[in-house]
């Protein structure tokens, strides 16, 4: 499903943000890669989205070879991974049902599908009544939700969230948690880059630990051990 | 396909209703932009009617003898006449020669008194000839110096040659003032295109690189950006229309009123003219729009 080969990113003059990092996330896992910030855990994020070229190595996400792929086919590769992250990416000037609509009309799905789809989505994650609701007119947990919905709708097989709970309090991260963890049980890989000890220690799930770009642990069952 | 664009325009049409403000700042810049190119295209056309009157009045005198006989005189118009450099030669008789110098000269009474006293008409008939083309006043000339009539009392054209070289001279710094004026205007009116149009996509850049990361193509984050710079320049070439003829309408009766004996009329030029002109600004600066808008997007896109 996942796969990085000896991937290593440096940075201009010398800055090492991954160093020969290989790893195997299989089908249906929770997996959470964990590390102090400027670790490298948000440049795995960008390698396997095709945002950022990794200087030597293999990428490989859900049959594609990000390492190869060519600019042409990087928007497709992106229909099929869902993304998420702390600042939610939402297009302020659209509102939440326009948002998630967005991520369907770009690919020219019909309209008739996306009036199905896009209710169907909000209700999962619980924002069925603020669906003409502006970005800047709910709170950041919901904004969250319609990220998370957005991410959703092509029904990815793997999901990225980069810090989703980086700007959200207590209450707001156990519901995304909580949400995260439902579209794991329908089959979705998910992948959870946090720095968010409580978080990571509560899932019991497996954790990849980095520390200045090498990973240092990989635990099945693992726990916040910086 | 046909979604595809049904979408485009609607997201655009979405885009400047929701970034309004930004919307009427882009479109009056273009308005003073195109005021300004059509400003300058009247100045062109008035300062070109300025020196075509200027040239309307410029004609040769040739004095003939006071006792020439009339089959002479009938000859040497004739002659002119022929001559692919004439447009018109006209024959001023002694008398009406008079008649013209008394209602010149009706408000000096010293002048008037000074022929009454001579007791016979002074003045001599005269052909009064025009070029076809100032340019070619210098043949003309020459020519008539060839013509050996005994009707001809004096052919003595200094004089319109300084007129005819100080015209020339007018002219040319006229015309080479405007062209370098028109290409000061089309450089700022370029220069103000893109960066209306760099500064909308900069505020843009964060929803353009989200629209990449939900899996947008290229097209897809392009097209609505030139369908909004595309309804810009409509709207503000709209605009200027309706200012400008009313503008003109103002400006007529003043033009009539300094140019006297010379029919000018800029709102005809205007209508007469009007896809051209009108046809021409647009695309040209639908065409700089659509350029300036997809070096931003490329610039601000990178994701």
């Amino acid at each position: 499903m996942i796969k990085l080969l000896n991937v290593s990113k440096t940075y201009q003059p010398d800055i090492k943000a991954l160093n020969q990092v290989t790893l195997h996330i299989k089908p249906g896992e929770f997996v959470s890669i964990v590390g102090q910030s400027g670790t490298g855990k948000t440049t795995v994020i960008k390698a396997l989205i095709g945002e950022e070229r990794v200087s030597s190595g293999k990428v490989i996400i859900g049959g594609w070879d990000v390492t190869r792929i060519k600019p042409g086919d990087v928007p497709f590769l992106r229909r099929q991974i869902g993304v998420i992250f702390q600042d939610f990416k939402l297009l302020p000037k659209k509102n939440l049902e326009e948002n998630i609509a967005f991520a369907l009309q770009v690919c020219g799905q019909a309209p008739k599908k996306i009036k199905t789809i896009v209710p169907h989505v909000m209700k999962i994650v619980g924002l069925e009544d603020k669906m003409r609701r502006y970005p800047n007119e709910v709170s950041g947990g919901e904004q969250q939700r319609a990220a998370i919905a957005r991410a959703l709708v092509h029904r990815p097989k793997i999901l990225l969230a980069d810090e989703p709970t980086g700007n959200l309090d207590s209450l707001n991260t156990k519901d995304i948690i909580d949400l995260l963890l439902k579209i794991n049980k329908f089959g979705t890989t998910v992948v959870l880059v946090t720095h968010n000890r409580e978080v990571v220690n509560r899932l019991k799930r497996r954790v990849i630990t980095l520390d200045r770009g090498c990973l240092i642990s990989d635990q099945e069952c693992g726990k916040y051990i910086l | 396909m046909f979604l595809s664009l049904i979408r485009v325009i609607k997201f655009s049409l979405q885009d400047i209703y929701r970034n309004i403000w930004l919307s009427l700042v882009t479109v009056t810049i273009l308005i003073l932009a195109l005021f300004s190119v059509n400003m300058l295209l009247t100045v062109e056309v008035i300062s070109r009617a300025a020196i075509d009157s200027v040239k309307e009045k410029i004609d040769i005198n040739l004095y003939l003898k006071a006792d020439s006989r009339e089959e002479d005189i009938l000859a040497v118009k004739s002659k002119v006449s022929n001559f692919e450099e004439t447009r018109e030669v006209r024959y001023i008789s002694k008398e009406e020669a008079m008649e013209k110098f008394n209602e010149k000269h009706k408000g000096d009474p010293e002048i008037l008194e000074a022929l009454k006293e001579l007791n016979d008409n002074p003045l001599t008939p005269t052909l009064v000839i025009r070029a076809k083309d100032i340019d070619q006043y210098g043949s003309l000339i020459a020519k008539i110096n060839d013509i050996d009539s005994p009707a001809i009392e004096s052919r003595n054209f200094n004089d319109h040659k300084t007129i005819l070289k100080k015209i020339d001279a007018i002219t040319a710094k006229v015309s080479e003032a405007g062209a370098i004026i028109s290409l000061i205007f089309v450089l700022i009116t370029a220069l103000l295109v893109y960066n209306s149009i760099r500064v909308a996509i900069y505020i843009h850049r964060r929803e353009i690189g989200i629209m990449r990361l939900v899996g947008a193509s290229n097209s897809f984050i392009k097209m609505p950006y030139l369908v909004s710079s595309a309804i810009y320049t409509l709207a503000g070439l709209l605009a200027v229309i309706a200012v400008f003829f009313p503008f003109l309408g103002l400006l007529q009766p003043y033009l009539e009123a300094f140019f006297i004996d010379y029919n000018i009329d800029i709102i005809s030029y205007f209508s007469n003219n009007f896809l051209k002109i009108f046809g021409l600004q647009f695309l040209a600066l639908a065409a700089v729009n659509a350029i300036a808008s997809l070096i931003a997007v490329s610039k601000y896109s990178k994701v």
